[in-house]
């Protein structure tokens, strides 16, 4: 793969030969990954799934166009712009021809760039991908009926989180034209926008958009601007206003569009539907607590509940947490926080550390008192990632667990799983986070790469893709997953999921946000695991982030 | 061989080479008459280079330079996805290392991890090699059982101990609790002091046969007459082992404590695996955080000062070690 024509040109500069020394180290560390059970995981919860959509499923996918006659506008800017563009790029690859000895290594980049812009269609795209997190079953699912509708290959790579992160990175930093398409966390983003091809032109652009329907409007409004719309110049500014997928107003803003969003993920409770609708269970719980038994919608009665069903005798506990070393944790932390009423992006707009006030304390308090003092939780919770969540709970060991996607009860256990919000205080604040498919800067193919990320993102093909568990990024796929078999095989899940994007709350936008999440992960992990109060574990992760932020150029608020 | 060496390297081996001044004049007389000589002296020189150049070339490529740009690296501040904002900071990332609690007790956790594993398996493995040192049957298949934990990849043997102490499922807590040793399941990565105890358990599983193997050679190598002359002289039993054995083992203890003790300190998959540097950062070792700043985070001037300073680290305390280790044998000169 690796001796393949289409490798960099010029590797010899510092950043392409770090960036490869990274690549080297990210194949050796993927072996971290690959034996983790996340895989294992996965499969397990795939086959779970139930049988493909029916065609009338897909037929009922409303078409969708563009509506919008500012549309106009931003096309024809659109095509002066990449008129514009090719002109210079021209320019500067006769200059470079016409002058060797001046133009050196750039030349040659220069000399290449016009070759990027051809719009030739290609044989194959090179798609990298997430192996469990973005559901790559999806992609593989249907990347038969790709083949069949351009004619085109895809040449699949995916990869375990850890080295697709590091694999993404290093082939961005090289500006390796290697792949194509490529999956993209909102956590890195942030740190890529000056990597990743700015989409508004190919959006605009009727002749990109002939082999799928982009209905932009379609795109849930509030996952379309958290996931994929940046400002290049200041990555770390949020879209002001986010009712409406709006081009003409992230032009006007100075953002740009750097991908197409895909799978959604939010957190939501599982809970099981078959002892909360066990009658005993029921009568059992209306007489200790006055109420009926159901899901909870507030985390005092998510206390309740957990506290009725927490029976070590019976190898029953409440429920799981994800409390272990890790992203997981912060998200965890990060709902609560936005439930007690606090900033559940954490830091501020202005760089402020909003994660230690009062709010946060009571949440980090009320989340360390569920395993410490009320014990609702299995043991081992303060190592839980959310695999290790999920798979207990698949094991029966809970009532009740949050993670970002369904589950599937494990085949010794009978029972049955329904899916509620997560349970709010003062409000709700579900954390979601969304990956998308963006387009390589420096690839070779960007407009067919556009036209694929478009195809795979398109209503149909998330219709289709609901039968591998993808989490849909637009708004018509979840009220087609209403009626749709492979959907419904997970019972009420969409819906929930549809209502929790609704209301989630993303992630700070930060380039070093990898260390920031660090940070904030320890200190919920301590104060879990009881060596810290939450107080001095929110305290020395505010100073540690304010020293971090302060570290990365931020004037910290 | 003294012809072909360019600078009396390799000539003739260590001993040979010490007190040359090189290898031209002895290739002189090896030579015979003068005039053509000195000729026929650079001619075999050029041969020399030619002959190492292949493997100069290999050293400069994959030690010297690396070794060299990581030391330029650790003094600029440099992120990779931004390597166009990189500027030279002098000894910031120097004095970031120095003024991070969280690195210093990185490093102090790096080394307690070292010391105790190695110490328990260096007293384990003494006791299994004293067991399996008699040559029968039995040992001999004992002994290639005992190779087997070592042929496990670490990452699996921390997946694999991770389902074992799992407070749920696992066997450990199991059976712990069957015995009536314990009443409620531990949770083993829980807390710092068992999250230890379960790191190094892992290793010392793991590892403990490797020094059980070369003491036991050491063993069977121990000649027989001062061991018939110690008891002779009275000596039986423990004291015999004290006095006789263990100081005619010494080289062999030396050699199996340094390796393990390198290999320690790079201690890594089993780690990420098992605990993730958790709970919290108090297992957190260099490694991890070496990775997470360079891998994780990108931001490779602070990781190449951080390797730097390990590297600083490790120069200075392994050869101190060595030199307790390995008083009155021939592994330390001087």
């Amino acid at each position: 793969m690796r001796g393949s024509p289409r490798e960099p040109p010029h590797l010899s500069s510092e950043r392409q030969t770090l960036a490869r020394f990274v690549q080297i180290l990210s194949l050796d560390t993927t072996k971290f990954d690959f034996y983790d059970d996340n895989l294992l995981r996965g499969e397990a919860r795939r086959r779970g799934t139930g049988g493909p959509p029916s065609d009338d499923a897909i037929k009922g996918v409303p078409a969708m166009g563009y509506r919008d006659d500012r549309l106009v506008a931003i096309l024809a800017d659109g095509a002066r712009r990449q008129l514009s563009r090719r002109g210079l790029l021209r320019t500067a690859a006769a200059t470079a021809v016409a002058v060797p000895a001046l133009a050196g290594m750039k030349g040659r980049r220069a000399a290449a760039a016009p070759a990027r812009q051809d719009a030739a269609k290609p044989t194959s795209i090179k798609m990298l991908y997430a192996t469990v997190e973005a559901d790559v079953e999806a992609i593989k699912l249907m990347i038969p009926d790709f083949k069949a509708a351009t004619g085109i290959d895809i040449e699949l790579d995916s990869q375990p989180y850890d080295a697709l992160q590091q694999r993404a990175f290093a082939e961005l930093a090289s500006e390796s034209p290697f792949y194509d398409v490529m999956i993209c966390d909102t956590p890195w983003t942030p740190a890529l926008t000056g990597k990743l091809e700015p989409l508004s032109t190919y959006l605009t652009n009727p002749a990109l958009n002939d082999i799928a329907d982009l209905a932009l409007e379609d795109f849930i409004p509030k996952v379309f601007y958290d996931t994929a719309v940046y400002n290049a110049s200041a990555p770390n500014l949020q879209f002001p206003a986010q009712e409406a997928v709006d081009l003409a107003a992230i032009a006007a803003e100075g953002f740009d569009v750097f991908g197409l969003p895909l799978q959604s993920n939010a957190l939501t409770l599982a809970y099981r539907k078959d002892l909360f609708e066990n009658p005993a269970e029921m009568e059992a719980f209306k007489t200790q607590y006055g109420r009926d038994l159901a899901a909870p919608d507030t985390w005092d009665q998510f206390l309740e509940v957990a506290k009725f069903f927490t029976r070590p005798d019976q190898r029953l506990y409440g429920t799981t947490l994800m409390a272990g070393n890790g992203d997981w944790a912060t998200d965890d932390f990060k709902t609560l926080l936005a439930a007690w009423g606090g900033n559940g992006y954490m830091i501020g707009d202005e760089f402020t550390i909003d994660f230690n006030g009062p709010e946060g304390i009571a949440a980090l308090t009320y989340y360390a008192d569920l395993i410490n003092t009320h014990k609702v939780t299995p043991p081992g919770v303060t190592s839980f990632s959310w695999d290790t969540a999920s798979s207990t709970f698949a094991s029966g060991l809970t009532a009740m667990s949050m993670n970002y996607h369904s589950e599937v009860l494990n085949p010794g256990v009978e029972g049955e799983i329904a899916y509620a919000l997560v349970p709010q205080q003062v409000t709700r604040g579900p954390h979601f986070g969304t990956w998308m498919l963006s387009v390589n800067k420096f690839g070779e193919n960007k407009e067919w790469a556009y036209r694929t990320a478009a195809w795979f993102t398109s209503a149909a093909s998330q219709i289709k893709m609901l039968q591998t568990q993808l989490h849909p990024s637009r708004a018509s796929v979840y009220e087609a997953a209403k009626t749709d078999p492979g959907a419904l095989a997970f019972g009420n899940f969409y819906e929930v999921l549809g209502q929790s994007l609704a209301v989630g709350v993303g992630r700070p936008r930060l380039t070093n946000y990898g260390a920031v999440d660090k940070e904030i992960w320890v200190a919920v992990n301590q104060a879990a695991s009881g060596s810290k109060t939450p107080e001095e574990a929110l305290a020395e992760a505010a100073e540690k982030v304010t020293a971090l932020l302060k570290q990365e150029g931020y004037p910290v608020g | 061989m003294a012809r072909l060496s360019p600078a009396g390297t390799t000539a003739g081996g260590v001993g040979t080479v010490r007190g040359s001044r090189g290898a031209v004049p002895v290739g002189r007389a090896a030579i015979g008459p003068a005039g053509g000589a000195d000729a026929q002296a650079r001619a075999a020189n050029r041969t020399a280079w030619l002959l190492v150049a292949p493997a100069v070339a290999v050293l400069l490529a994959m030690t010297i330079f690396p070794a060299g740009y990581l030391l330029y690296a650790s003094f600029r501040s440099f992120n990779l996805m931004n390597p166009d904002a990189g500027r030279f900071v002098g000894l910031q990332n120097y004095q970031n290392i120095a003024s991070n609690a969280d690195i210093r007790q990185s490093l102090l956790i790096t080394l307690l991890f070292v010391v105790l594993a190695v110490g328990i398996e260096v007293v384990l493995g003494l006791g299994l090699a004293v067991i399996l040192a008699k040559q029968s049957r039995e040992n001999s298949i004992a002994a290639t059982i005992l190779i087997l934990p070592m042929a496990v990849t670490p990452v699996v043997s921390a997946l694999v101990w991770r389902e074992l102490f799992n407070p749920n499922y696992g066997w450990v807590d199991y059976y712990l609790q069957k015995f009536g040793l314990i009443d409620v399941p531990i949770d083993w990565l829980g807390s710092s002091t068992t999250a230890w105890i379960t790191l190094i358990s892992l290793d010392v599983w793991q590892w403990t046969p490797f020094v059980a193997l070369i003491l036991m050679a050491g063993i069977q190598g121990v000649p027989r007459e001062p061991k018939e002359a110690a008891a002779v002289d009275g000596a039986e039993g423990w004291r015999l082992f004290w006095d006789i054995v263990l100081p005619l083992l010494r080289p062999f203890l030396a050699i199996a404590v340094l390796l393990r003790v390198l290999e320690a300190f790079k201690t890594f998959g089993t780690i990420k695996v098992l605990t993730g540097g958790g709970p919290g950062i108090s297992t957190e070792i260099v490694n991890l955080t070496i990775y997470r700043t360079a891998l994780q985070d990108f931001s490779v001037g602070a990781a190449a000062a951080l390797g730097i300073s390990f590297l600083v680290f490790l120069s200075i305390a392994v050869p101190q070690l060595l030199k307790v280790l390995a008083r009155n044998t021939d592994l330390v000169e001087g």
